[in-house]
């Protein structure tokens, strides 16, 4: 049974805004699925209805086996929510909205106790599990707010804009965290705008834009479905010409970009060490060496001829240089956050 | 007891439900005890008010066919029931802001009741409301207010409480509907012209114009008058108990009944 | 000339804002005329038969009593609203733009000052239409009214230079938001809704001198005795010495504010 189903899901608002337009979707059980578009696609919107708190007004959706509409309360007890704002009582301290969670969740006296010990430590926050929600940075509340929606163990987690204005740090966390969670069977439906995000942690990408979906699979497959990776090379003067002719045997030349020979690469990103070798070999002495793979970005653009809000700013100029997921250490200009 | 659905093992019945009132009763709390002078407004403003009217209106004593001797023993039910209604109209005020900054719907993505959510926030109201009731009662014993007896003291307080779940069920239905601290006005003023369109400032026959018809037909005077016949006679008797205590629970299926529907819409 | 007549634009556009934001916000508008009216209505006819007391006043109906206390009532309430805008404004970073811009300091706080009076005439007027559609008699006719409006549009101002003051003096809502209660302190200490000999000591003492009183007299005689040089040019010189201190005290919170860059 999947753990989300979703058949013709509409949303229309006063004054005949259509903010979820048709949405057709199905999530596996123990996939993490994630809801790619800029703001106003329907995102949050899509999600309200899965989450119960918005009522469809065309369609039908199944969460965990149960009709958001006729079984809310069936729905309720099967998810998880965190939502796109980090909606935490500033007076309360970590520990007691733990607590509470757990009692709206039916969880009371010392199975709530073990239960959000358990969870506060696993998201780094036992020490500052005392202190009021208040005085916590914007990562530890979104860790908070992540261990709140565990607090029931649910089937089903839904993660509206996880990692938004969280810096580099904390996003990772956030990531490994949610990564972890899969592992041990939680499905995972999160809505974001980053492309990265989606990018490392989804299994499935649907990528939504004004209220419907525009493109549907893996990563892996929609950015094939839009284009190859290529190579940016700057060469040092005089051996263009020869270093033209060895880069035709990997694939097409494209045209010139900053003095640079860009060549698409057939074989895919494994054909990166075959070039530098050949040109190696050839004494072509290479100044820079750029791989540009296609990105969401450009399978958006290419579905919907406008780029994401934001997929510019996130593409850094050196793609290739990008940390690794799972890899340490704060970005530059960052500042780590305090557990 | 059976609960009434079984979900990852976990059993949901009263006593979850008992068990997530406490929790939201604690929590609303917090406002009292964790920001510094956050109640003093709630419970000073009452006792402002009963103190300047008393001393404003104190004359209306002289009028032939006015029922007590002294104006404080006659106002101070208004005062009471007004300290409610502030105390209700805030808690619809807290919960437009939890609307506007998201957590009410931590409450309402999860399995707990839509009228065990709303229980818990009435009767925080309702527990709440003792507060400037305590506070204006020992102010207006040490101006002259006459001893109601302990059946008379117990009845005021429990037509305070009443009358904070009132007030709670209406700010709340309110917070619903519009979702913005904006109508805290609409919410305060659904209360003030509830209280005071009644025998507030003078007994009945000494009413004039259209306050007079209103106020006969206002069930709150009926919880007024349950309440004043302790501090002006000293007595309390079932004759003039009972018409409050129907008053009151009238009002509450009605108010409580447009609370509830108001929660049971949130997704609309 | 041209500084003058470019502050003065600058005062008269901040002024239409503010009446502008007021109207626009419920919690700020409900307060200064929704629930003065309501007050009135319903203590008119809760205290009306007030007018057999022996020493009340000569009067056509309660109604007529009462409208200047409701109109004071309003203008308080509006200087404190200006107050709270005030602050909010300052609290949202609005009033740095202004400082940061080639116009006279004291015309930001001015502005907000002719807002709150240009409110404080809408007061009036409103409640005087209240008042003849329900029965009041306004003996100083057409002059009288005219002075009316004039008189409580000063007042506003006056009133509105303590909300101002606290507003520039600790930048937080808040705090001129705690001020709302000690609005009705004073006017139960003052004669607004009834008359000071026939309240309870010590109020009627207080009330005796309260300025706020004289303000009070000077409108409510416009009502129900008519045009009353003395009364008025007392309730003149209340409203200066209130808003020569308000206004005072605002200037220096805002030096003081400009000083330390708070």
């Amino acid at each position: 049974m999947p753990a989300i189903e979703v058949t013709g899901l509409k949303r229309e608002f006063e004054g005949e805004i259509r903010a979820v337009d048709g949405v057709d979707l199905e999530v596996a059980d123990g996939e993490i699925y994630a809801f790619l578009g800029p703001n106003g696609a329907g995102k949050t919107t899509t999600v309200r209805m899965l989450t119960t708190l918005l009522r469809p007004t065309g369609g039908t959706a199944r969460v965990a086996g149960h009709d958001v509409v006729d079984e809310a309360a069936e729905v309720r007890r099967s998810i998880g929510v965190a939502l796109q704002e980090a909606a935490l009582d500033p007076l309360m301290t970590g520990r007691e909205l733990i607590a509470l969670q757990a009692t709206l969740h039916g969880l009371i006296g010392q199975e709530a106790d073990r239960r959000g010990a358990e969870l506060l430590r696993r998201v780094g926050l036992a020490q500052a599990a005392d202190r009021r929600v208040g005085t916590y940075s914007g990562g530890m509340r979104r860790r908070l707010d992540l261990a709140s929606a565990l607090v029931h163990e649910p089937q089903v987690l839904f993660l509206d804009e996880p990692t938004t204005g969280l810096d580099p740090v904390s996003r990772k966390a956030i990531w490994e965290e949610v990564a972890a969670l899969n592992r041990e069977g939680t499905t995972v439906f999160l809505t974001t705008q980053y492309l990265e995000e989606a990018d490392q942690l989804a299994d499935r990408v649907g990528i939504i834009a004004s209220g419907r979906i525009v493109a549907e699979g893996t990563p892996a497959a929609l950015k094939a479905e839009v284009g190859k990776p290529h190579l940016e090379i700057g060469l040092v003067d005089g051996s263009a010409a020869q270093a033209e002719r060895i880069c035709e045997a990997f694939g097409r030349r494209l045209p010139e970009k900053d003095g640079k020979l860009l060549v698409e690469l057939d074989g895919g990103a494994s054909e990166v060490a075959k070039v530098v070798r050949a040109l190696d070999e050839a004494g072509i002495a290479v100044a820079s060496l750029d791989l540009v793979e296609p990105t969401l970005d450009d399978v958006f653009v290419t579905k919907t001829g406008e780029h994401l809000e934001g997929a510019e700013e996130e593409q850094t100029p050196d793609a290739s240089s990008a940390p690794p997921p799972g890899a340490s250490g704060s970005a530059a200009g960052s500042e780590p956050e305090l557990v | 007891m059976t609960g009434r659905v079984e979900a990852a093992g976990r059993r949901f019945g009263a006593r979850t439900d008992l068990a997530t009132i406490r929790a939201l009763v604690r929590r609303a709390r917090n406002e009292i005890f964790r920001v510094p002078g956050a109640a003093i407004p709630g419970v000073l403003a009452p006792t402002i008010f009963f103190l300047g009217l008393t001393a404003v209106f104190g004359g209306l004593t002289q009028l032939p066919g006015f029922t007590a001797e002294e104006y404080q023993s006659f106002i101070i039910p208004i005062s009471l029931l007004q300290g409610a209604g502030f105390t209700g109209a805030a808690t619809g005020v807290n919960l437009a802001r939890d609307i506007e900054q998201g957590w009410f719907d931590r409450l309402l993505v999860s399995p707990a009741p839509r009228p065990v959510l709303l229980a818990g926030l009435v009767l925080s109201a309702s527990l709440r409301s003792l507060i400037p009731a305590t506070f204006l009662l020992i102010v207006g014993f040490a101006i002259g207010v006459s001893w109601p007896g302990i059946g008379g003291l117990l009845l005021a307080y429990f037509f305070v409480m009443g009358m904070g779940t009132l007030a709670a069920c209406w700010g709340s239905a309110i917070a619903l509907r519009f979702k913005t601290q904006g109508a805290a006005p609409l919410m305060q003023a659904g209360m003030f012209v509830l209280i005071l369109t009644t025998t507030a400032y003078a007994p009945i026959e000494l009413l004039q114009g259209w306050l007079a018809d209103i106020a006969r037909i206002n069930p709150v005077t009926q919880i007024v008058e349950a309440i004043r016949q302790g501090f002006t006679t000293g007595t309390v008797t079932w004759a003039e108990t009972w018409p409050g205590l129907v008053a009151l629970v009238g009002l509450l299926i009605a108010l409580g009944g447009l609370a509830l529907w108001r929660m049971e819409r949130t997704a609309e | 000339m041209s500084r003058l007549l470019l502050n003065l634009r600058v005062i008269v556009a901040l002024g239409r804002r503010s009446v502008r934001q007021t109207f626009r916000r419920p919690q700020l508008f409900a307060p200064i005329l929704v629930f003065p009216t309501l007050l009135l209505a319903i203590q008119t006819g809760g205290a009306g038969s007030a007018v057999d007391l022996e020493g009340f006043p000569e009067v056509n109906g309660f109604l007529d009593f009462m409208l200047a206390g409701a109109m004071v009532q309003s203008c308080l309430l509006a200087g404190n609203s200006g107050g709270i805008a005030l602050a909010v404004d300052l609290e949202m970073g609005f009033t740095d733009r202004l400082f940061a811009a080639p116009i006279s300091r004291f015309a930001i706080v001015a502005g907000r000052l002719v807002g709150t009076a240009a409110f404080g005439a809408v007061t009036a007027v409103w409640f005087l239409a209240i008042g003849l559609i329900f029965g009041a008699t306004i003996e100083g006719g057409v002059p009288g009214t005219i002075l009316m409006i004039a008189l409580v549009a000063l007042s506003a101002t006056a009133f509105g230079g303590i909300g101002a003051a606290v507003a520039l003096y600790t930048g937080r809502a808040s705090v001129v938001q705690g001020l709302f209660p000690l609005v009705f302190v004073v006017l139960f200490l003052s004669d607004a809704f009834f008359p000071a000999n026939l309240m309870l000591e010590p109020a009627a003492t207080i009330a005796e001198y309260n300025p706020l009183s004289l303000i009070v007299d000077g409108l409510r005689e416009l009502v129900i005795g008519g045009l009353d040089a003395a009364a008025v040019a007392e309730a003149i010189g209340a409203i200066a010495l209130i808003g020569a201190i308000s206004i005072g005290l605002s200037a220096l919170a805002l030096r003081r504010r400009l000083r330390l860059g708070a």
